[in-house]
């Protein structure tokens, strides 16, 4: 395992918490770690801050979340990486759609060229307003506390995607697939980042699987041509025992 | 050239996906058979749906894995619709069970048929979980009843997947003889600790270990055993190139699994593996791959 000391824990929303570390190595925008929280779990996470000084953020979501929440500046974290496939990196206008704690992956992307939407459920929820260096940020909420009530997909309908060279995505399936459909009429670029359950990082659990493809190592990142060419995505995954469930 | 045939089942190489790796979606499994592999084992599946063990449940190691997944798997229930998928690749598929009882390996064997499998492989092995695998391999009453329960009631082939973290391997082997083929080997139970941590990294404290770093340990119980007993045997345990396929084969071994290479150097292996072998016996002059099971038995 590797581990590194936390340097800075910083309370993002009433859920998640970033946790900044020292960590040398090379690390690409949409690329993840696997964080052991020892006698609790591990979870697969993306680096949400990509240079030396690295960065996660946490959602409570289960029980190792949670227990690596109470960590604190001094604490070590342990874990494995980095993992997967990153998001190309592209020039000029970019638009990054960041549902929930989907916008940790987004992060390291955003530059001043960056339109950025991030979604949540409520106010509160929306991750790092007001510390971006963006062109612009729009908010979507699902109860309407702030900027566009409702979904991206409904808010995207009524926009012009033709002035980006390049659409970034991630956030829940569901969101995703909701989406889908509308960024290929649209015929933009885009690439979304997946997310599964994973045991292993290392392409050979099955856990993330999706078509036959290992998101751990063959994505997380999926351009919109092989996405939309794919049978399970937004209908089929496998839950911890391997049983076929809906999305 | 690379035609086998193995408990009689033809495959159009020696080369099948381990249990455990990559095989517990429908879509993967057809995904690897589209590969070159000849055959794919499906994960290990019991009676009921089982989570497996909290992660870390796999870790890698110089020279290999070290995993204790703990048999996660959907249940016989729900495997079929996964199987079907696979099947649709248009080659054989072999289904990996455990149980504790005869009566128990019986039933899920004949789920198994039910499904379209061309064989069933019996989890005898598995290092990491009580009352199963292992606890059920080493007692060579229990394996000889099992066995012989399932030979009188299915229509094809039976495996016997062996675990070598027993007094005597050719003990069990000889248990389970009735088998049309046996598997060697599962793989070594192990551990490992972080030192900063200073714990066990994998939650269950023991795995077992697969890999390169157990190859000479697979070897060892495919030549005792092909010594020992006229029996078909598919080596399994650290393949990773041809040359490692050509021992195995060359020790005993009619067929050959490979698992955890695939996390090393992915799908491809199995087309690289069977064109480096077809090579080899062109380059010379050796008419099938047949020719050579056993040909440094001396």
């Amino acid at each position: 395992m590797i581990n590194s000391t936390i340097v800075e824990k910083i309370r993002e929303t009433p859920s998640t918490i970033t946790f900044r570390f020292y960590w040398e190595e090379k690390v690409l925008p949409g690329q993840f770690i696997m964080i052991w929280v020892p006698g609790y779990g591990e979870i697969p996470m993306s680096l949400s801050f990509t240079g030396k000084k690295k960065g996660i953020t946490v959602k409570a979501y289960g029980v190792p979340s949670r227990k690596l929440q109470e960590l604190e500046p001094g604490d070590r974290i342990f874990f494995m990486g980095p993992y997967g496939k990153p998001f190309t990196e592209s020039h000029g206008k970019r638009l990054l759609i960041g549902s929930g704690s989907g916008m940790a992956s987004l992060l390291p992307l955003v530059n001043q060229d960056s339109t950025v939407i991030v979604s949540a459920r409520n106010r509160e929820e929306l991750l790092y307003i007001g510390k971006m260096q963006a062109e612009r940020v729009v908010t979507i909420t699902d109860d309407g506390s702030s900027g566009f009530k409702g979904l991206p997909h409904e808010y995207l309908a009524s926009m012009d995607l033709s002035v980006f060279q390049r659409l970034y995505v991630c956030g829940p399936e569901v969101m995703m697939f909701k989406l889908l459909p509308l960024l290929m009429k649209a015929g933009v670029k885009a690439e979304f980042s997946l997310e599964r359950s994973m045991k292993c990082g290392i392409g050979i659990c099955d856990s993330c699987s999706i078509d036959g493809f290992q998101l751990c190592t063959e994505g997380p990142v999926v351009s919109i041509e092989k996405l939309s060419g794919l049978n399970e995505f937004g209908k089929w995954k496998l839950d911890h025992s391997g049983k076929r469930i809906e999305v | 050239m690379l035609q086998v045939t193995v408990a009689g089942l033809k495959l159009e190489n020696p080369l099948m996906l381990a249990s455990g790796i990559l095989d517990q979606n429908g879509y993967t499994m057809k995904r690897i058979l589209e590969s070159g592999a000849a055959a794919v084992v499906t994960k290990s599946i019991g009676s009921e749906p089982r989570d497996g063990y909290l992660p870390p449940v796999i870790y890698p190691i110089e020279g290999g894995l070290l995993n204790a997944v703990g048999l996660s798997n959907p249940g016989i229930d729900n495997i079929g619709g996964e199987i079907k998928i696979a099947l649709s690749a248009g080659k054989p598929v072999i289904g990996s069970i455990f149980g504790s009882t005869p009566d128990e390996f019986l039933k899920l064997a004949i789920s198994m048929e039910e499904y379209g499998v061309s064989a069933v492989e019996l989890n005898l092995s598995c290092p990491h979980v009580q009352g199963y695998g292992t606890e059920v391999g080493s007692d060579p009453v229990l394996v000889r009843n099992i066995v012989k329960n399932l030979k009188g009631s299915l229509r094809i082939p039976v495996f016997s997947k062996l675990s070598p973290n027993v007094n005597s391997v050719l003990e069990i082997a000889r248990a389970a003889s009735d088998s049309d083929a046996l598997v060697l080997i599962n793989t070594v139970k192990g551990m490992a600790i972080d030192i900063v941590a200073k714990r066990p990294v994998l939650s269950n404290i023991y795995g077992g270990l697969s890999g390169s770093a157990i190859k000479s340990v697979g070897l060892r119980y495919v030549y005792e055993v092909k010594r020992e007993m006229d029996i078909d045997i598919i080596g399994v345990g650290g393949i990773e190139n041809y040359q490692d396929a050509l021992e195995y084969i060359m020790a005993g071994s009619k067929a050959l699994q490979i698992g955890t290479a695939l996390g090393k150097f992915g799908k491809s292996i199995f087309y690289r593996i069977s064109t480096e072998l077809a090579e080899y016996l062109s380059k010379n002059n050796i008419r099938s791959v047949m020719d050579l099971v056993g040909a440094a038995q001396i």
